[in-house]
């Protein structure tokens, strides 16, 4: 009952995520009537995702049998939660997909491309000026904090290999890989070049 | 000279939560208590039961393993919490009918899948289920959720939704149970007894029927009779599921 609950609370705050994206609802619809099962390998824990037009319903226990399996451990199964690039994590070997995977492919994609009007949901709360206020403000600190991020790794990276010769710089490093690439083609040459003489050496010799 | 004149049979009684009743006054009474709930149904279910209601209820709809295209049949339907979940199950491929007894529930029911959109596939039927109005063999599921213990014979329903099932069809029967658990069956008691009857009376202003609905319960048959009822109709792979340590469980029997 404890975990029925939590699906159901999870089921529900996905489903307000989902109505915030204008596209996701209608692409779940074509989804209608079928079902994904979830089998967690470790830790033990099944999950059965039924698409439909009002979003997502969960459930930990399905009797109707399942569209698509996907198997895996609870690792990857986050890294797939989590990951921008879903299709190489499903192809990964821990993951075992069986049953039609288009079904999945489909719903990964309809979450994939979830592009959430938070502002909607804030202005039902607020009101649209004060909405439009909260996200200017929000938009002009995220500007600054990317910016602010970028400009530090770029002044952090110049000072380890400048300031502090910690860490070599790009195009030097280049420089000496290079410098080395030739000093080993030059050792190889002088390598032929000796075993040569030495097979001439023999030869007269022996003659 | 002997008197030919017989006496009037006795008529047939049951019960009406602790009291006995009329056979025929039964009904009557439950549409009584049905017909002054109905209104405020739905918050008192999670006022009662602190919303543990929707969470049976999403159980015996993951038992139920309707899909698409599938004709479901919720008798007792009540305010529609189930028609609901199947109507977007099934589909606009599929049928789900809505059946109650009760003329101000069936309302209530209609009105609220109305309200949040769930039309076109959904049929409200007011039924009595011990003659369900429907053909043989035309259901793939029936659930009858919180209701049968308000249904005056329990056989005859039973043996009704046998007959509208098709075969290999499930049958679903959520309903108050016994605890499994002695100190929890205590502490029911305790709350079943005191505090729901006031909840009644505060919020409905009618402690009665919330009096009713605590000793109907302890009338019901318990998790095994009921099961033995099932297989005595003629269901096949009876189980049956305790919820909450039995204080509800979720029959399942297959039309054979």
């Amino acid at each position: 009952m404890l975990l029925n609950g939590l699906i159901a609370a999870v089921e529900h705050g996905l489903n307000r995520v989902l109505r915030l994206d204008s596209t996701a609802l209608p692409r779940l619809a074509q989804l209608d009537g079928k079902v994904v099962e979830i089998d967690c390998l470790q830790p033990a824990l099944k999950l059965f995702i039924l698409p439909c037009e009002a979003g997502l319903m969960l459930a930990g226990h399905w009797e109707g049998g399942a569209d698509c399996t996907l198997r895996a451990p609870a690792g990857s199964l986050l890294q797939l939660a989590l990951s921008k690039d879903k299709t190489a994590i499903l192809h990964s070997p821990q993951v075992d997909l069986s049953g039609d995977t288009a079904v999945l492919m489909d719903l990964v994609a309809v979450l994939q491309d979830l592009d959430l009007d938070w502002e909607y949901e804030v202005q039902r709360w607020i009101g649209p000026v004060g909405t439009s206020l909260l996200a200017g403000h929000l938009r002009s600190r995220a500007g600054w904090t990317r910016q602010g991020l970028a400009s530090l790794t770029r002044n952090m990276a110049d000072y380890l290999a400048e300031e502090t010769r910690t860490l070599v710089g790009k195009h030097e490093g280049e420089a000496h890989f290079a410098e080395l690439d030739r000093l080993k083609l030059d050792v190889e040459r002088l390598e032929a070049r000796i075993d040569r003489l030495l097979r001439s050496h023999n030869s007269s010799d022996n003659a | 000279m002997n008197d030919q004149r017989k006496a009037p049979e006795a008529e047939p009684t049951t019960h009406f939560g602790y009291k006995t009743v009329a056979e025929s006054q039964k009904a009557e009474k439950v549409a009584e208590v049905f017909h002054s709930v109905a209104a405020k149904y739905d918050l008192m279910n999670d006022l009662l039961s602190g919303g543990m209601h929707r969470l049976w209820k999403r159980f015996a709809i993951e038992l139920s393993g309707v899909r698409s295209g599938n004709r479901v049949l919720d008798i007792a339907g009540g305010t529609g919490d189930l028609a609901r979940k199947f109507s977007q199950l099934v589909g606009p491929t599929g049928h789900v009918v809505l059946a109650d007894i009760n003329e101000s529930m069936l309302k209530v029911g209609r009105d609220r899948l109305l309200d949040v959109g769930v039309s076109g596939n959904v049929e409200f039927v007011q039924a009595d289920a011990e003659k369900l109005p429907f053909p043989d063999n035309h259901f793939d599921c029936v659930t009858i959720a919180f209701g049968l213990r308000n249904v005056t014979h329990k056989e005859a329903a039973i043996a009704s939704m046998l007959r509208v099932l098709k075969p290999g069809g499930r049958l679903l029967v959520l309903e108050f149970s016994k605890p499994t658990n002695k100190l929890m069956s205590k502490a029911y008691d305790a709350y079943s007894f005191a505090f729901m009857p006031l909840m009644g009376k505060l919020i409905t202003n009618d402690s009665e029927s919330y009096r009713y609905l605590a000793e109907s319960i302890r009338m019901h048959p318990d998790q095994e009779t009921l099961k033995s009822m099932m297989v005595q109709a003629g269901f096949d792979r009876v189980t049956y599921h305790n919820m909450t340590s039995g204080i509800v469980a979720l029959h399942r029997g297959i039309k054979p």
